[in-house]
């Protein structure tokens, strides 16, 4: 508008002007060098052949094939189901069991003192370790890789439930004596409700310990599921259908934390810094 | 209701107190070692009383005894133990030490330094989401099956938590003492330097914890696909042998020697930090 | 106004120490006092003293270690109903609201909602919260959490309130409101009340007896009766600043 007198910017701002300036020219920068370094990378691709590295345009070409040459009669999305599916039986079954056993190994002391021993000890082993034990019992069906993802996420709520249980701050334990609180009302309305915040980081990370469990066990004998993709393209070299596949995981990987993230905010509104 | 406290001297008192941590102290261990071995007893009947067949389950004392016979038998995968356990353990050290040589530093820069931080952002982000293991395969295809695949993988899977808690340890770094550096006149590495590394060291500490549990997770996957050697090999080939008991014997030393690095690394940490109140 | 004084709260050579490191510490050194009916009693002690040690064992959080504490005549143990404590800090549950937070004894008790909500919102509405029923401890100020507190402590119908240092953490002009306001309500609702202080002259505003604690183990230094200045007190008033500054020459310090 006119007429109306110029700003005189100080060094400083003018300085910190540009400095922003370039805080958001940079990411643009960095992707597009991760462009391309890809096209680079694929510039000796030869789709009849299958060799180098696949062109970003060969990715998105299987990608659509995908949905109307669906690999073992389903679409990408449905093989994302099919490991949603999995996934979703098996935290059901963690958070119930996980959650109860959780509190209770977090908050009496005797429990706890009879079952970590053990429960660390399996907690110790790798959950793909399991597999072969779990198939050489259960065959490779449904069953067995949900037990499979059980074995692989159940510690996770576990242990974060049992830390939650076993760090009530003490004050809200002297305001529950002074109103006379018996032991089990000290435990429903005051320790359970404290430790809301750290059974929801146990939902966290059991959800993406989840997730990667089952890839894996998809990857070692399935046949659908998005993990079976990967070792479908693995097996027929059929390097964009990995590439494919490993979008769509970090995508459905990605849409899982924030869910979880969103259910967090949505159950416990009062979390936040100030304390 | 008497207590017995109210009548004791203060000398009493103290002894008092001393017997009642003892016992809580016997008490609880008690309780572990019959957790163990309740849990051992219900495995060993369950074999015993052959409601489970004899390909799916062997008693205790066979995982024992394999477990010393196979310091010297090669069968039936091709080599000793302490051949499978320095094979994994060199892969896992090597792809995990890469990881935290890069991953934390980078977080630290990323943390500390706002250019850095939007530059990496971008393939961060991409990064992230995708699971370890789903880089199994395309390692493989790429580099086929060998060290280096397997070194790739386990350092992507170290490599995230590094990084991320690396970051966020400097990002927390208190103001207040940030302020303190700047009223000597520290230029902002210095401050970055002395103040912001050592107060986010924690932080670190427990990323590394937690990408040694996902890097030894990992490898046992990669083995499982794509290895002619290492612990995880080394249960599959049980599998397919129908050795159970090889099975079991590498479920347990592989958890033994998660536990084992973990504990090293704790030890590391109480002694770099024994500035820590505990 | 000048009945007969009857004793509600009487303490019997109180003495509590603490184990640290295999070593005792005292903290309490035999107290022994009597607290009157419906007064407003004030404990002031310098830092430390040991006056929130001495007020868990008589709430019940701490266990007695030495001595006796009888309720109107009977020895009591552990916790009672009849005394109601407003904590230093903010204990106040953050995953309840504020009508939640003062449900909160009367939850325990076991009334019915309807019930509940009754008493809950007539203490809401004596500390003046009216209208933030529904907000959160995060929401709201250090004064208002605080009222809060009291509005929990009061609406569980105790005999015997308990507040301890509970403006602490104010700064100094809320402080003098809720000095105000505590003494509204204490008449409003007449209660026993032993309110702890390290703050000589919120002692002199506030009570009718001070009992001054010296430096830890806690002991009986002194006790100073302030039934001749009316109230409400002036804090210019010549013998308000008589007897503050005998108060303040006879105080241990902390240091």
């Amino acid at each position: 508008m006119s007429g109306k007198h110029a700003i005189q910017l100080s060094q400083a701002e003018i300085r910190e002007q540009r400095l922003n300036l370039l805080y958001k020219i940079l990411p643009i920068l960095s992707v597009l060098l991760l462009i391309g370094l890809w096209l680079y990378a694929s510039r000796g691709y030869n789709p009849k052949v299958g060799s180098g590295f696949p062109t970003p345009a060969a990715v998105w070409d299987r990608t659509v094939r995908l949905f109307t040459a669906p690999v073992k009669k389903r679409s990408l999305i449905m093989h994302a189901l099919v490991s949603l599916r999995r996934i979703g039986i098996a935290l059901a079954f963690d958070w119930t069991f996980g959650i109860v056993f959780g509190i209770i190994i977090g908050w009496y002391a005797k429990p706890r003192a009879f079952f970590s021993p053990m429960f660390d000890a399996f907690r110790a082993v790798p959950p793909l370790a399991w597999i072969p034990l779990i198939t050489l019992w259960f065959g490779i069906g449904e069953f067995p890789k949900i037990l499979i993802v059980i074995f692989g996420s159940l510690a996770s709520i576990v242990v974060n439930v049992k830390a939650g249980l076993s760090t009530v701050d003490r004050m809200y334990l002297d305001v529950g004596t002074v109103f006379n609180a018996s032991p089990m009302q000290t435990l429903i309305k005051i320790a359970i409700p404290s430790s809301l915040d750290a059974i929801f980081a146990g939902v966290r990370t059991s959800t993406s310990a989840a997730w990667m469990v089952v890839l894996a066990a998809e990857m070692l004998g399935a046949d659908a599921g998005v993990g079976f993709l990967i070792s479908r393209g693995m097996d027929s070299i059929d390097m964009p259908l990995v590439l494919t596949g490993m979008i769509a995981i970090g995508i459905v990987g990605a849409i899982l934390a924030i869910l979880t993230q969103l259910v967090e905010r949505l159950i416990c509104p009062w979390t936040r810094k100030s304390k | 209701m008497s207590d017995p406290t109210t009548v004791m001297t203060n000398e009493e008192r103290v002894v008092y107190m001393q017997q009642k941590r003892k016992q809580t102290q016997i008490r609880d261990t008690m309780l572990a070692i019959a957790g163990v071995l309740s849990f051992l007893l219900i495995w060993e009947a369950v074999v015993m009383s052959g409601w489970v067949d004899s390909k799916k389950l062997c008693s205790v004392l066979e995982v024992f005894r394999l477990f010393i016979v196979k310091f010297t038998d090669i069968n039936p995968d091709g080599a000793v133990l302490l051949v499978n356990v320095w094979s994994s353990l060199l892969i896992a050290l090597s792809g995990f030490g890469l990881a935290i040589v890069i991953g934390i530093p980078l977080g630290w820069l990323m943390g500390w330094y706002r250019g850095f931080d939007a530059f990496m952002r971008p393939i961060f982000e991409i990064i992230r989401p995708i699971p370890p293991v789903s880089w199994i395969p395309l390692s493989i295809v790429w580099m086929g099956i060998g060290l280096k695949a397997k070194s790739f993988i386990v350092f992507f899977a170290a490599f995230v938590p590094c990084l991320i808690n690396s970051y966020t340890g400097i990002r927390q770094t208190k103001e207040v003492l940030k302020n303190v550096g700047k009223t000597f006149g520290a230029s902002n590495f210095t401050i970055f330097w002395k103040v912001g590394i050592p107060s986010s060291l924690t932080m670190a500490f427990a990323g590394i914890k937690v990408a040694i549990g996902n890097a030894w997770a990992t490898l046992v996957a990669a083995e499982m696909l794509a290895a002619s050697s290492g612990l995880g090999y080394m249960i599959l080939m049980g599998r397919s042998y129908g050795r159970v008991d090889l099975v079991i014997l590498g479920i347990v030393v592989i958890g033994a020697l998660g536990v084992l690095i973990s504990l090293l690394i704790t030890r590391a940490e109480t002694y770099l930090m024994r500035w820590k109140k505990v | 106004m000048d009945k007969k004084k009857q004793v509600i709260l009487s303490l019997r050579n109180i003495s509590h120490s603490f184990i640290v490191k295999n070593e005792v510490k005292a903290a309490v050194s035999d107290v022994s006092l009597d607290v009157y009916d419906n007064e407003f009693l004030v404990v002031l002690g310098p830092g430390h003293s040991g006056k929130t040690v001495l007020m868990n064992v008589i709430a019940g959080i701490e266990k007695l270690v030495e001595g006796k504490i009888y309720l109107r005549g009977e020895e009591i143990h552990g916790s009672n109903r009849s005394i109601g404590m407003v904590f230093q800090s903010l204990n106040l549950m953050p995953w309840r609201t504020v009508m939640q937070n003062v449900e909160f004894g009367l939850e325990l008790a076991g009334l019915d909602k309807k019930q509940r909500r009754l008493i809950a919102q007539k203490h809401i509405d004596l500390v003046r919260l009216s209208g933030f029923e529904s907000a959160y401890p995060h929401e709201l100020s250090g004064g208002m959490k605080q009222r809060v507190g009291i509005a929990r402590a009061y609406a569980n119908n105790p005999e015997i309130l308990i507040m301890d240092e509970p403006f602490g953490a104010l700064d100094a002009q809320t402080r003098y409101a809720m000095e105000e306001e505590v003494l509204r309500i204490w008449k409003e609702e007449k209660r026993t009340v032993i309110f702890v202080t390290n703050n000589i002259e919120e002692a002199v505003y506030l009570a009718d007896r001070i009992v001054l604690l010296s430096n830890c183990p806690a002991r009986v230094k002194h006790i100073y009766d302030l039934s001749s200045l009316g109230r409400p007190r002036n804090m210019m008033d010549p013998e308000f600043l008589r007897i503050r500054t005998e108060i303040s020459q006879n105080t241990d310090l902390a240091l």
